[in-house]
């Protein structure tokens, strides 16, 4: 074989392998490290100690995280989806969908900590919320707008043209339409893009730096008060030294299984979904 | 009674989009309009190019120069698309012409777990697994810009892997059994005809990587050492991004130091828009 052929196989195995091997630590790393300090009450109980983490849970940790990623999703969802279905279905004018797409363009462009900057000038700082979930949520909302809008989009655009068409021609309204052939059609798209952005959502720290997310707090009951959340723990945690990083490392590892076991969730429900239609 | 849901469905619909994009227009607008006020006081050139950066004046009049910052921020960035480019553009080979349909229907999405995982984990093993090594080779403390960009190429990986595998694989089913039916060996066939066909869509998503990485925060400021200082490879650096994160919280509202941050953030959005608007044009132009 030729010099530069073995060079090129030999190439494209060993980024294989590295890729594979990177992979394969990140996740036994984590896992291997978080297990020694996961226990019923490490996930129930709040954090203490003189050095933050250094005792107790990260129980209250958990629930913040749980309320920012589900108001995120109501703040920033439901306007994706209706930006989605107005896009692909009811809007004539391509300038208009350029228009859509453009502006959910460069809000994706805009970093994540930006984002935070602005919910922290605006909400917590001239509207007057303060440090709440809720101004949080608004910068997490943003952020997962167009992440969602983008695989809403897609889903919307596999269901067969010919299908909505025929409904359209048999003089279904769009709100008939929508409700018994697109839905059903991209259930699983859908509900797979609205577990993605909860899961995008609950891993973001810069949003949350000065809008929502604080170092101790109780679980949270409502929108208007401060919470914990994991990926501003963690980052505590780390910023705390040795003495906390068992605690860290037990909130890496919660983290990645929440997002981990969303994930394959997610793409297991879709794929489903998908297999279901495309039999009959 | 069909007629009145079709009506409260499409006003529905329409009013939350008009309402998302002039919200999300809004935010925009904001930014803008409280980076602005900085100019007042600054000027844009000294802003851009000077390497002081004191929003509090100890010594001397406070600074507002941030071009260590952007140095680092795309120094960071491009370093890290490199590292990842040579090893996401390997395994994409790999999945592409090596790999059966049904390995590959196995390791696109198990390569693509890399993407959901938060970032701060990314800085958290950076800082207590390659830092570490980079104290062992008697790099002060350990966090420079290389480690930082190592802990971004990996972040990196999931998206250019997947995006190189689409473009490869296309190719390869085009070109890939004619140049075997000419006789050329495959790893010839690839090195010699599918990956120079694939050039343009590579060179694509590397630019996109570039502006995915530029907006980095958490991983990148925990690895990068945070002094502003002009980046080395094995040095510390700070980017823009890790600027506002560690300063918004002790900037006085309403202050200079505080506009400053945004007009940073600004900056930062527009290399990010510039690289966005580059790539839909060559995009539009140049590959059909």
């Amino acid at each position: 074989m030729h010099l530069r052929e073995k060079l090129a196989k030999l190439w494209a195995y060993g980024s294989m392998a590295l890729v594979a091997a990177v992979i394969i630590f990140l996740f036994g790393y984590i896992f291997q490290e978080g297990c020694q300090t996961l226990t019923w009450e490490f996930l129930t109980q709040p954090p203490g100690g003189t050095v933050l983490g250094s005792t107790g849970g990260i129980g209250p940790a958990i629930a913040g995280s749980l309320w920012f990623a589900g108001m995120a999703l109501v703040i920033g969802g439901i306007p994706a989806i209706a930006c989605a279905v107005y896009a692909v279905y009811f809007c004539r004018k391509k300038g208009v969908f350029r228009l859509i797409r453009g502006v959910m363009q460069s809000i994706s462009g805009i970093p994540s900590i930006v984002l935070g900057l602005f919910a922290y000038s605006l909400f917590v700082r001239i509207l007057g919320l303060g440090r709440c979930i809720l101004s949080g949520s608004i910068g997490l909302g943003v952020m997962i707008l167009p992440f969602m809008e983008v695989r809403a989009e897609k889903a919307f655009l596999e269901v067969p043209k010919s299908m909505v068409d025929s409904s359209y021609a048999l003089g279904c309204s769009r709100f008939y339409t929508f409700q018994k052939i697109i839905l059903p059609y991209c259930k699983g798209e859908l509900i797979s893009a609205v577990i993605l952005g909860g899961c995008y959502a609950m891993g973001a720290t810069a949003p949350l730096m000065f809008t929502g997310a604080v170092a101790y707090a109780k679980s949270p009951t409502s929108i208007m008060e401060p919470a914990m959340a994991l990926p501003m723990h963690l980052y505590l945690l780390v910023s705390q030294g040795q003495a906390s990083m068992p605690a860290a490392y037990g909130t890496a590892c919660v983290m990645m299984g929440i997002i981990f076991v969303s994930n394959l969730a997610a793409t297991q429900y879709a794929r489903r979904c998908r297999a279901k239609w495309h039999q009959s | 009674m069909k007629k009145l849901w079709d009506r409260i469905f499409t006003a529905l619909i329409t009013v939350l989009t008009v309402i998302s994009l002039l919200s999300l227009g809004f935010v925009l607008y904001f930014i803008i309009k409280e980076a602005l006020p900085v100019f007042r006081e600054v000027s844009l050139a000294d802003f851009l190019f000077g390497q002081r950066w004191s929003p509090v004046s100890l010594n001397g009049p406070p600074a507002f120069g941030i071009f260590n910052l952007i140095l680092g921020t795309v120094y960071v960035s491009f370093l890290a698309m490199v590292i990842a480019m040579v090893i996401g553009l390997g395994t994409a080979v790999f999945l592409s012409c090596v790999a059966t349909e049904r390995v590959r229907s196995f390791l696109l999405p198990f390569i693509d777990l890399l993407a959901g995982i938060p970032s701060v984990v990314y800085g958290f093993v950076g800082l207590n697994v390659l830092v570490k090594y980079f104290i062992r080779l008697r790099v002060h403390t350990g966090t420079c810009v290389l480690a930082a960009s190592i802990v971004l190429a990996i972040m990196l990986l999931p998206y250019l892997v997947s995006a190189c595998t689409e473009t490869i694989q296309k190719q390869a089913e085009l070109h890939l059994a004619s140049a075997e039916a000419l006789g050329l060996s495959k790893w010839y066939a690839i090195s010699a005809v599918i990956l120079p066909a694939s050039r343009k869509n590579i060179l694509l998503s590397m630019i996109l990587a570039v502006g995915r990485a530029m907006g980095e925060t958490m991983a990148v400021m925990m690895v990068m050492g945070n002094a502003n200082l002009f980046p080395k490879l094995l040095g510390k650096g700070e980017s823009i991004a890790a600027l506002i994160a560690l300063e918004t919280g002790s900037a006085v509202a309403g202050s200079t130091h505080y506009h400053a941050l945004f007009a940073a953030g600004m900056v930062l959005m527009v290399l990010v828009f510039i690289i966005n608007t580059v790539i839909s044009v060559i995009r539009n132009h140049y590959i059909r």
